[in-house]
């Protein structure tokens, strides 16, 4: 039985601000496995950002406040690590990609640099030089300062003191070393298949088209190593042909990178196209989670056979598209029962006053069967059409 | 329909976004350099009709839809709206002319001003065409919004108290307010999430029907392209590649470009992740387009031809209503893009394949 890599625990995360206190998240609860690849879908706000964000701690606090619940990264619960420790465990433990590759790359350096910055650091990681969070490797002695000889300023920005031996610091890098370096961050970009590495390797950012950029996120992200790889809507920012490259890569990568990834997008065909499992999110609440084939072919919650049923993929002639009544509630002032019941074509008198049930197999380990869903009519929201 | 005289018509239509010469350009005598946004584009627009037009971004095709509504002049090319030509419409005329053609922009809260209310915002076309005084405008706004799904109490309200469907609501409301013959609506529904988008589909189709209009739906969502479209127009560096009815040219599509374009749309079914039919390499610069095809960098039918000699649009063999740009379309036409993957080779850490691909015509 493969321990999960992550595990997230009747998760529960507001906002709280002068207009009120916004219920983004809601005990959300599940498991994901090393090597999986777990996509979550929804609307605009239903949290599926603020699931992503606070999972490696980087909700701005406030307003956001995590009222309840564990977030378990390979046994340790994150949100019980003082902050200061956090940038440990993100790069070489959890990756980040995000949406927009231009606002995560510095415009002031050059690819290479930024990239090599990410594996200088894994490397630091790697011989005990800077701590780190990384399983393989002899937990780190946080009392005693770190014992690094090198100018790394990300290695160093996060210390509680500046050691003595970090003063007249000796050069770092030999020519070998930078060579070695070098060689290291160009498999980087050979491995997300960018031609010419060498020519971009000197570019700044702004040069480079967005899927390009995209493809540089990625390498800088894998080039840390990481065991989980959160990537939230990757790919909404790109054309539909860049797009299908992105996923492509991605897919091919998982057989090369041991990562798991977490994939946020509020497109169901990318969903459908990536992921191995998948949780429905609804209002802060995830409504459904299952393999990703039975939860797209068996939905058992009604608001993903709304949500499946809206895309438009007919002509105009084979009638009007069906639509989902009603709007999304507001999440200051979600309704008493289950939060998708309003809207619900099959809610009856016990969904309108109960919460919806929690799911029952919110897990992939065991590896599940089948999907759960958090609703009491699973077999009748089945048998909608 | 079919024999109606088109509502709107451009030949030829170019337009180019000059290039800011650089001081060592100049001493050089460089020639100007231009960004070739819409390069000879002759489509039409019957009436009551929606014609799609898909594409990248990049692609030229918000270009068209500034030009054809005379928000941008053109750099060459006519445009004629009901047989007459509006190329060169000016002050007084152009506006009054305006009242046939309205937009809805891309961004549903940057086209709409923040600091004015609802009625403001909705009347403003009427204000400018009729004349109407304030209190006239609010009934007219007030009896207007219901036809986009939006409730009439909402005349004095601003528009971020809106989400973004009803936003989109708000800048359709704008658009009809004038009774136009044409909307063109650009990316309407980019901005929305499915089950909304869905939502505001159907309000524009039943919208067509009740009140005779004819669309120029610009997005590069296919899926609303194949709900709400009659004809599809497809785009790739300010060029047409394809067009067509709309469920010939999504099933059947001829134009390499078309193909490798649909088969990039994820489908929401796991059953169905495909080894994709994928074209490598990026969009090239409008700056200096490629001389011949300008798909043919990236087309993995390419021959030599192709390089050299810009294939027309002409009407493509055997499929009536249908024009293609290709040079091979009869050789390529019936291929479908699933049984192509298999012949393709995956681009891998080496780059694309250097060797010209051109599977052997059957």
């Amino acid at each position: 039985m493969t321990e999960p890599i992550l595990s997230v625990e009747g998760l529960s995360v507001d906002y709280v601000v002068g207009a009120g206190t916004f219920r983004a998240l809601r005990d959300v609860s599940f498991e994901m496995l090393p090597g999986q690849v777990v996509g979550f879908v929804g609307e605009t706000g239903c949290g599926k950002s603020t699931l992503a964000h606070s999972i490696p701690r980087l909700l701005p606090e406030p307003p956001a406040e995590v009222r309840a619940g564990k977030v378990l990264f390979q046994g340790v619960d994150l949100l019980e690590v003082p902050k200061w420790r956090m940038p440990y465990v993100r790069g070489t433990g959890i990756g980040m990609i995000f949406q927009e590759p231009i606002n995560s790359l510095n415009p002031a350096f050059r690819i290479y640099t930024q990239i090599a910055e990410a594996v200088r650091v894994r490397r630091l990681r790697e011989t005990g030089r800077a701590p780190s969070f990384h399983p393989d490797i002899e937990p780190f002695d946080y009392s005693k300062p770190a014992p690094v000889r090198t100018g790394d300023a990300m290695a160093h920005a996060f210390l509680p003191t500046v050691p003595e031996s970090m003063k007249n610091a000796p050069p770092e890098l030999t020519s070998v070393a930078k060579a070695a370096l070098r060689a290291e961050v160009l498999d980087y970009l050979r491995l997300v298949r960018i031609n010419d590495p060498e020519t971009i390797l000197n570019l700044y950012p702004h040069e480079l088209s967005g899927g390009m950029r995209q493809r540089i996120m990625i390498a800088t992200a894998l080039s840390a190593k990481p065991s989980l790889l959160i990537a939230d809507e990757p790919t909404s920012a790109l054309d539909v042909t860049i797009q299908a490259q992105v996923l492509t890569l991605m897919k091919e990568l998982m057989d090369e990178v041991q990562t798991s990834i977490l994939f946020i997008s509020h497109d169901l065909g990318v969903i459908a196209e990536i992921a191995d499992h998948v949780g429905v999110m609804y209002a802060g609440h995830l409504v459904e989670f299952g393999p990703v084939g039975d939860v797209f072919e068996r939905p058992r919650h009604p608001y993903t056979k709304a949500l499946l049923r809206s895309i438009p993929s007919r002509y105009q002639d084979d009638g009007p598209l069906p639509t989902l009544a009603g709007s999304v509630p507001n999440l200051s002032h979600l309704p008493d029962g289950c939060a998708f019941a309003p809207r619900c074509p099959i809610a009856k008198e016990l969904c309108l006053v109960e919460p919806g049930p929690a799911l029952a197999t919110p897990y992939a380990n065991p590896p599940q069967r089948v999907n759960s869903s958090a609703c009491y009519f699973p077999l009748e929201a089945e048998g909608l059409p | 329909m079919m024999t109606e005289p088109p509502l709107l018509e451009t030949r030829d239509l170019v337009k180019h976004f000059p290039l800011n010469r650089s001081v060592a350009e100049m001493f050089r005598g460089a020639a100007p350099r231009a960004i070739h946004a819409v390069d000879g584009v002759s489509v039409s627009v019957r009436p009551r009709e929606t014609l799609g037009l898909i594409g990248e971004s990049g692609s030229g095709k918000t270009t068209l839809g500034w030009l054809v509504s005379r928000l941008y002049p053109p750099t060459s090319g006519r445009i004629l709206f009901e047989g007459q030509d509006i190329t060169d419409l000016r002050g007084r005329a152009l506006r009054t002319w305006h009242r046939n053609a309205q937009m809805v922009f891309q961004d549903p809260l940057g086209s709409l001003d923040p600091r004015l209310r609802v009625w403001e915002l909705v009347g403003e076309p009427m204000r400018s065409q009729e004349g109407l005084g304030r209190n006239a405008l609010r009934d007219r706004v007030a009896e207007l919004l219901p036809t986009v799904g939006l409730p009439p109490e909402c005349v004095d309200q601003y528009p971020h108290e809106f989400s973004g469907g009803g936003r989109q609501r708000l800048s359709l409301a704008r658009a009809l307010s004038v009774h136009p013959k044409l909307i063109v609506l650009d990316e309407p529904t980019s901005a929305l999430d499915v089950a909304v988008q869905a939502q505001i589909l159907n309000r524009l189709v039943s919208l067509q029907r009740e009140q005779s209009l004819a669309y120029l739906l610009i997005t590069h969502n296919v899926a609303a392209v194949r709900y709400a479209s009659h004809r599809v127009a497809v785009m790739y560096l300010g060029e047409i590649v394809e067009v067509g009815p709309v469920r010939d040219v999504l099933e059947h599509p001829v134009h390499p470009y078309t193909k490798a374009l649909l088969a990039a749309v994820p489908v929401p079914n796991p059953q169905r992740r495909r080894a994709r039919y994928r074209i490598t390499g990026e969009i090239p610069t409008l700056v200096t387009p490629p001389p011949g095809c300008r798909f043919a960098p990236r087309c993995p039918f390419v021959i030599e031809r192709c390089r050299v000699e810009p294939p027309p649009l002409r009407e493509a063999p055997g499929r009536p209503g249908r024009r293609v740009s290709c040079h091979r379309a009869e050789e390529v036409g019936d291929i479908p893009a699933e049984t192509l993957m298999a012949s393709l080779p995956v681009a891998r850490a080496s780059g694309p394949p250097k060797a010209p691909l051109a599977p052997a015509p059957s």
